[in-house]
């Protein structure tokens, strides 16, 4: 079977695609379960987390670590939810947290912006200027966000398999156009994809667990042998390996983890 | 019976799906081929409205003034051949000026990201790292393109009903999901719709035979009736109202023609400072 990530933007109807479909393929639904989760592992208050997933990090972010580091809880938590397969995700940058996985269907729903701040008035009971102001603002947030954490545009197509422009249809049909994509051969997991899965997933946890000592220190994994890469600074190399001696027995599925100071990092790492 | 528009970041495999997509359906394809029809009415050389539709004006090039002409050539063609319904147009823009016509399901298709890459690496005997950035500044050049032609960024995903990307999707899968798509009701031609794709149509026509004595005219059309809005000076106003009501009269379908003359500044400052 497959996993669905929904990215949408707020009142984009995404939520409401993401639940039918879950409910016509019998997956499970996954959206703040991941904060749950990630607040409930790495014992983070989930205020604390929404608000850093939320907010693009700052370039004091990027030398303290503190956002960077509830970055990779979350994606640890996710990777674990999803790993399980038959899912439907729907909310924060589900196509570029999973990505490299190939039974991983990415959906973006969008809406025009007239009927955003229509829904947003309705909901909030503000006026349409502010509704207007509040969606503009989300959405700068959340491009700043991805552009910051992956070089990438949430508006970006070329990152989805398909993106449907709901004012044109019914949830129905949205949720038709996501049904059938995700029957198709590509979609559906095999061995092999789900060892990447697993990988990702061990990779994630690997890094949720380093990334306090270093925020640019990178995990990839293949068939459970971990890679770790660090700057080349042999006080932080020493003290990771330290740290990667406990992970052997506390981590699932680790077969061997190394630790590589001063090598570039591959293009697959997390 | 709806019209089907299919853009593509690369025009081969755009081509490949519309036509693929016109098979499945028992559609005809509009594309490129009308552009010889076009030049023989205009009385040009098919090239020039075929390097319209890459290039944007430049010193040395095409000026712009016969660019935006070339391209409401390309444009009344295009739209006069829309008027059939049931066919899958590709490789004329008509996405980005073919717009609020309800029977009209845009769709745009993303070629896989390896399979160009691949392509160019064997082909010119390049590094995969230098056929991306080449790639890449293709597709920056046509976003720039649709901005300057149409004021319109074809990259951006809501200018479409649906956007495909083919780097997991099959072909075969993506003409699948067009073709569902397109029996869904709302794509059918109604009245309404229709009017709409006259008007374009119209429009269009009275657009291209004006621009070359009036560049910069801007034409819109409701059942018959014309707006048409032009630049001049305040001493012209009557004169060029007049020949524009007598130009456009003449077409088929035009009932009442309305100029708008808006005073022409620039022109106005200019001819103060001699």
């Amino acid at each position: 079977m497959a996993i669905i990530t929904i990215s949408r933007g707020s009142y984009s109807k995404g939520k409401e695609v993401a639940e039918r479909a879950t409910e016509r393929l019998g997956y499970r639904c996954i959206s703040r379960e991941v904060i749950l989760e990630a607040s409930g592992i790495y014992h983070i208050p989930e205020i604390k987390l929404v608000k850093a997933i939320h907010d693009a990090p700052s370039v004091l972010d990027r030398f303290g670590g503190g956002k960077l580091a509830y970055i990779a809880y979350y994606k640890s938590a996710l990777a674990r939810l999803v790993r399980e397969d038959n899912v439907v995700y729907h909310g924060l940058a589900g196509h570029l947290l999973l990505k490299g996985v190939p039974h991983v269907l990415k959906v973006r729903i969008i809406a025009d912006l007239a009927d955003r701040v229509r829904d947003e008035m309705k909901r909030e009971r503000i006026n349409e200027q502010d509704a207007r102001s509040m969606i503009l603002k989300d959405d700068l947030e959340r491009r700043k966000w991805t552009q910051s954490l992956y070089g990438a545009d949430p508006w970006d197509s070329s990152l989805y398999d398909l993106v449907v422009h709901i004012d044109r249809f019914t949830v129905s049909n949205a949720v038709d156009f996501v049904c059938e994509a995700a029957a198709l051969d590509q979609f559906r997991t095999t061995a092999e994809s789900q060892q990447k899965m697993d990988d990702l997933a061990l990779a994630s946890q690997v890094k949720a667990a380093l990334v306090n000592l270093s925020p640019d220190v990178a995990v990839a994994s293949e068939y459970g042998n971990v890679l770790v890469f660090v700057k080349n600074d042999d006080r932080l190399a020493r003290k990771v390996r330290e740290k990667v001696k406990t992970l052997d027995s506390e981590l699932e599925g680790v077969n061997n983890i190394e630790v590589h100071p001063g090598v570039p990092i591959p293009p697959g790492a997390v | 019976m709806p019209v089907i528009i299919i853009s593509s970041d690369s025009y081969q495999t755009g081509r490949e799906i519309a036509g693929s997509a016109a098979k499945a359906l028992g559609y005809d394809t509009i594309g490129r081929e009308i552009l010889g029809k076009a030049a023989d009415k205009y009385k040009l050389p098919e090239a020039k409205l075929t390097k319209a539709l890459h290039e944007t004006p430049s010193f040395l090039g095409m000026s712009s003034k016969l660019w935006k002409q070339y391209l409401a050539y390309v444009q009344e063609a295009c739209l006069s051949e829309l008027l059939r319904d049931n066919v899958v147009c590709q490789g004329l823009a008509a996405h980005l000026y073919v717009l609020g016509v309800p029977h009209v399901l845009r769709v745009r298709i993303l070629s896989d990201v390896e399979k160009p890459v691949n392509q160019l690496v064997s082909q010119r005997g390049i590094s995969p790292d230098k056929a991306s950035k080449l790639l890449e500044r293709e597709k920056q050049a046509s976003r720039r393109w649709s901005l300057e032609a149409f004021r319109l960024d074809e990259t951006d995903p809501s200018q479409y009903d649906l956007v495909i990307g083919l780097s997991q999707i099959d072909p075969e899968e993506a003409v699948k999901i067009i073709k569902e798509t397109v029996g869904y009701a709302r794509f059918r031609a109604m009245t309404y719709s229709i009017q709409c794709m006259e008007d374009l149509a119209l429009a269009s026509k009275v657009r291209a035979m004006l621009l070359e004595r009036f560049p910069g005219a801007r034409v819109s059309a409701n059942r018959g009736t014309l707006v048409i809005e032009t630049l001049a000076l305040k001493r012209e106003k009557g004169k060029k109202a007049k020949a524009i009501k007598e130009m456009a009269g003449k077409i088929p379908g035009v009932e009442y023609v309305e100029v708008h003359v808006i005073n022409d500044f620039l022109r106005q400052a200019a001819e103060s400072f001699r």
